[in-house]
């Protein structure tokens, strides 16, 4: 694949696959500096007590916050974060504090100089022990539009 | 920051692209490329100042907070049972440290249907569009929560 730096529309094919880039495991921490960063303060990613009173076991990440992570993983992939022209994720389960967050993306098609990615990022971890979770799951689905250079 | 006259069912505010508050952003999702970081990597690269990570734009919160954006556009939801259900963002390029954004934000689709476990879910999609100093457009984020049945947990 070369230099992701130097990617090139010619160098990408459909099928192509990438990662696993994986991030975390997420800490109690990571999701404090990404509320202070971001402006999130819902309570419900911070406070044990207001976690528990809405009947989640404890503290989960904001989506937002592996969201990140797959849109710096695409970006990665396809050379830098000034490429992408569109990045969309649907939620489909809550990352838990101590879950390592696994991105894998793979290229659906190349139409002029414009690829489009299919994304995961799956959680991977033991979860809380009340809610005896897969240790493996789809977090997050996602699509990429990425424009490169020829 | 939010301007008083503007049409109904709109709000438009300013965003600040401010140069710690982007590299904050960056360090907080373990950003390590250097055009998010660095200014001079950026320039080198062409581009003013460094570039607002992918998803920075959700900092618009800070300038219209949650209450603020339900009382003036009205979508009445119970945060109580409202999730974060999707979330996209369509690129004409990244913001760069050191620009205003003007934003505009409404109520883009509002629908109902039905749960897999019965009762109704409500989307409501929240359409903000980032305008440069030039009033070119930059980036349009689309904010989707979904509201829960009442009786399913």
């Amino acid at each position: 694949m070369g230099d992701p730096q130097n990617i090139t529309i010619e160098g990408v094919s459909p099928g192509m696959e990438f990662g696993e880039a994986s991030y975390g495991p997420v800490t109690r921490e990571d999701i404090v500096a990404y509320a202070r960063a971001s402006g999130d303060d819902n309570p419900i990613h911070q406070d044990e007590e207001y976690a528990r009173r809405t009947g989640a076991p404890t503290v989960f990440a904001m989506g937002m916050l592996p969201a990140g992570y797959l849109a710096h993983a695409v970006s990665d992939w396809f050379g830098g974060p000034q490429h992408l022209r569109r990045f969309k994720v649907r939620f489909t389960t809550r990352v838990w504090p101590g879950d390592e967050v696994v991105c894998t993306g793979r290229v659906e098609s190349v139409e002029g100089n414009i690829v489009r990615v299919t994304m995961q990022a799956r959680r991977r971890g033991d979860g809380p022990e009340a809610l005896n979770l897969p240790s493996e799951e789809t977090a997050l689905v996602g699509e990429a539009e990425v424009e490169l250079p020829e | 920051m939010v301007s008083a006259e503007q049409p109904q069912g709109e709000i438009s505010f300013q965003l600040p692209v401010e140069r710690d508050k982007v590299q904050d952003f960056a360090l907080a999702i373990g950003e390590d490329n250097s055009v998010l970081l660095e200014p001079e990597a950026a320039i080198t690269l062409g581009f003013p100042d460094v570039l607002a990570p992918p998803t920075f734009t959700v900092t618009q919160i800070f300038a219209v907070p949650r209450e603020e954006r339900e009382t003036r556009l009205g979508a009445n939801l119970d945060y109580g049972r409202v999730l974060h259900g999707e979330q996209e963002f369509i690129y004409k390029r990244l913001p760069f440290a050191g620009e205003v954004l003007q934003g505009r934000m409404r109520i883009a689709k509002d629908f109902t249907k039905q749960g897999q476990r019965g009762g109704e879910m409500r989307f409501v999609t929240y359409e903000t569009t980032f305008t440069d100093a030039e009033g070119e457009e930059v980036l349009t984020a689309y904010y989707t929560l979904i509201e829960t049945a009442k009786d399913v947990g």
